[in-house]
């Protein structure tokens, strides 16, 4: 699934939104749980798909993998125009 | 959510007011009581007119279609609005239309935060109403504040909290590593994550030369290897940080120096995202993540002596074991070599490689318990001495089982006897049981063994070795390892050694 398709299933928006408004974090699915307010296991296979879509980095190691924000400046962009529209049909709606 | 941080508290405050569900439900029973009243809520009276809330005085029959009435209509609405103001409390009036209404200041201690009124009331007010509209609006102002003070404090620690997060994840990160080759570009590249920096350099200092070495430059700009130069103590931004022994920060760069008991390097970012420049917070981050790679750094290089040491004492003994005899005997040197590079070839990470090393040179120690006589008989071995070369593997690895440093080594050396097809020695294990360090380590050595000279057979050319290996390929050797073991030895380096420990140099 591509990112302008994932991005309307709302843990997918939540996680992507919240790395988008603190590219600076680093933080473990635990973490981006704690952050989102959604369920673990759910937010785990989400990151896993971000970190495949180059959306988000994935830092593994032995313990646990933690992801950051992608450094794309183009895929950035693509990112911060996807959650304006996004935000714009959620205000719509 | 970003447009409501960028308003001001009192912005906030009447954006919650006008959405307010309990003010829809107060104006819902107030209208079905007094069947058709006008609301306004106004902020300030400092502009005259006051901006109305023009949509609802327009639905006022008396004045919203005349120009002229809506002008003295308004004028009596401020005249009633300045009256709150300074009397602070509810005012009541009736309007030229003889309807009445009143008007309420939004307060809380000595702050007006506007005031709301409604007119057009064209019933009979009684007294009790205004008297619970005033205590509705009091709490009502009481929650959205409180309201207001949770969302505050919650903007305000959500981004501390989101980074001392970011920090415990990173002490995780780095303190996960043993290795320095990993953990230093592991450090430069979360450094230049948390201050969004496009390059990160971590060097370390070399004391007796008093110069820095870079260890690891980092620039996401750049898809080439970059190969910074050694810099001295005191020149350049990060020279200058070690000798001062303390953080610099400029527009573009901030430079912070590792010290444990004295510095040991440093590790400077440079080109914030954007052009921005680094502020006082990337510079306290940057610092908390120098303390912790300091303590990760030195953990990493006591880790790397000690093993160092171990590697040492284990050549050592390895050497001695090459002492038993020539038929004991296989090139260590290049033994070590191949099986390290198949190793690394074939996806095993650097801990695997480093027990796949000592697997390599202790592999024959349990020949130990093999007599002199029965190693170097240049004639075929009786069953009973057969017997006991067999269980050399077995002997090995119960020698080390005590040492806790090689207990990853001892399933390789118990193994290297093993066949694919599971017609090997000690265990008949077949294919993928077998570990992969002792599969690739049965293949290295009967190829070497085939091309060092001895003195009780025919030495083969590499050749035919290599025809010898490929032969077996499947059946004593994994056919995977077999083709790796092709590719590795057409590899000039180890063309090299091999032709080295023939005696003779390469074509």
């Amino acid at each position: 699934m591509k990112l302008h398709k994932l991005i309307k299933i709302p843990i997918y928006f939540k996680i992507i939104a919240f790395f988008h408004e603190n590219p600076a974090s680093i933080d473990t699915p635990r973490g981006v749980a704690a952050w989102t307010g959604e369920n673990r296991q759910d937010v785990k296979k989400a990151l896993l798909k971000l970190a495949e879509l180059k959306v988000l980095t994935a830092h593994k190691v032995s313990s646990t993998t933690a992801y950051s924000f992608t450094r794309n400046s183009k895929l950035i962009a693509q990112i911060d125009s996807a959650i304006k529209k996004e935000r714009q049909e959620g205000e719509r709606s | 959510m970003k447009k409501i941080r960028e308003m001001s508290y009192e912005e906030k405050f009447f954006n919650k007011l006008i959405k307010s569900d309990d003010l829809k439900k107060e104006k819902a029973i107030l209208g079905a009581f007094f069947k058709h009243p006008v609301w306004w809520l106004i902020k300030s009276v400092k502009k005259n007119p006051p901006k109305f809330n023009e949509t609802s005085l327009a639905q006022c029959d008396f004045c919203g279609p005349y120009a002229k009435k809506r002008g003295a209509c308004m004028r009596n609405i401020l005249r009633v609005v300045l009256k709150s103001k300074k009397t602070k409390k509810l005012e009541k009036f009736v309007c030229p239309n003889h309807l009445s209404g009143f008007c309420l200041p939004l307060i809380q201690g000595d702050k007006i935060y506007g005031y709301i009124g409604l007119c057009h009331l064209d019933s009979e007010m009684p007294e009790i109403a205004p008297e619970l509209f005033v205590n509705f609006m009091h709490t009502l102002i009481k929650d959205i504040q409180k309201e207001l003070e949770l969302s505050k404090l919650y903007e305000t620690i959500r981004p501390r909290a989101i980074a001392l997060s970011t920090v415990h994840t990173i002490h995780r990160l780095i303190s996960s590593t043993l290795d320095l080759d990993e953990l230093l570009p592991r450090i430069a590249r979360l450094c230049m994550q948390v201050t969004q920096s496009n390059r990160c350099s971590v060097k370390l200092l070399d004391e007796k030369r008093n110069v820095l070495k870079p260890i690891t430059t980092i620039d996401i700009r750049s898809k080439r290897k970059l190969y910074p130069k050694e810099l001295r103590v005191g020149k350049g931004i990060p020279g200058k940080a070690v000798k001062a022994e303390k953080v610099l920060r400029g527009h573009d760069y901030i430079s912070v120096p590792l010290i444990d008991e004295n510095v040991i390097g440093v590790i400077t970012i440079y080109d914030k995202l954007g052009g921005k420049a680094f502020t006082q917070f990337d510079q306290e981050i940057l610092m908390t993540i120098a303390e912790q790679a300091v303590i990760a750094i030195k953990n990493a290089q006591l880790y790397k002596e000690q093993e160092n040491l171990a590697i040492s004492s284990i050549k050592s003994l390895a050497t001695i074991l090459d002492t038993r005899g020539p038929s004991t005997f296989i090139p260590r040197t290049a033994f070590v070599k191949i099986v390290m590079a198949m190793g690394r070839e074939m996806g095993l990470n650097p801990t695997e490689v480093r027990s796949l090393q000592c697997a390599a040179l202790l592999h024959d120690a349990g020949q130990l318990f093999v007599p002199d006589e029965i190693l170097s008989k240049p004639s075929k071995l009786t069953g009973k001495e057969y017997q006991l070369i067999k269980e050399h593997p077995a002997k090995g690895a119960e020698m080390f089982e005590p040492t806790k440093y090689l207990k990853p080594v001892i399933p390789i050396i118990l193994h290297h006897h093993e066949n694919y097809d599971g017609s090997g020695y000690p265990n008949n294990l077949k294919g993928a049981e077998i570990p992969l360090g002792s599969r690739i380590m049965a293949v290295v050595s009967a190829f070497l063994a085939m091309i060092t000279p001895k003195s009780y057979r025919v030495t083969k050319t590499v050749e035919e070795a290599k025809q010898e290996i490929i032969r077996n390929s499947g059946t004593q050797f994994d056919p995977k390892v077999v083709a790796e073991f092709l590719k590795i030895i057409e590899q000039r380096e180890i063309k090299e050694t091999i032709a080295k420990e023939r005696g003779h140099e390469i074509a």
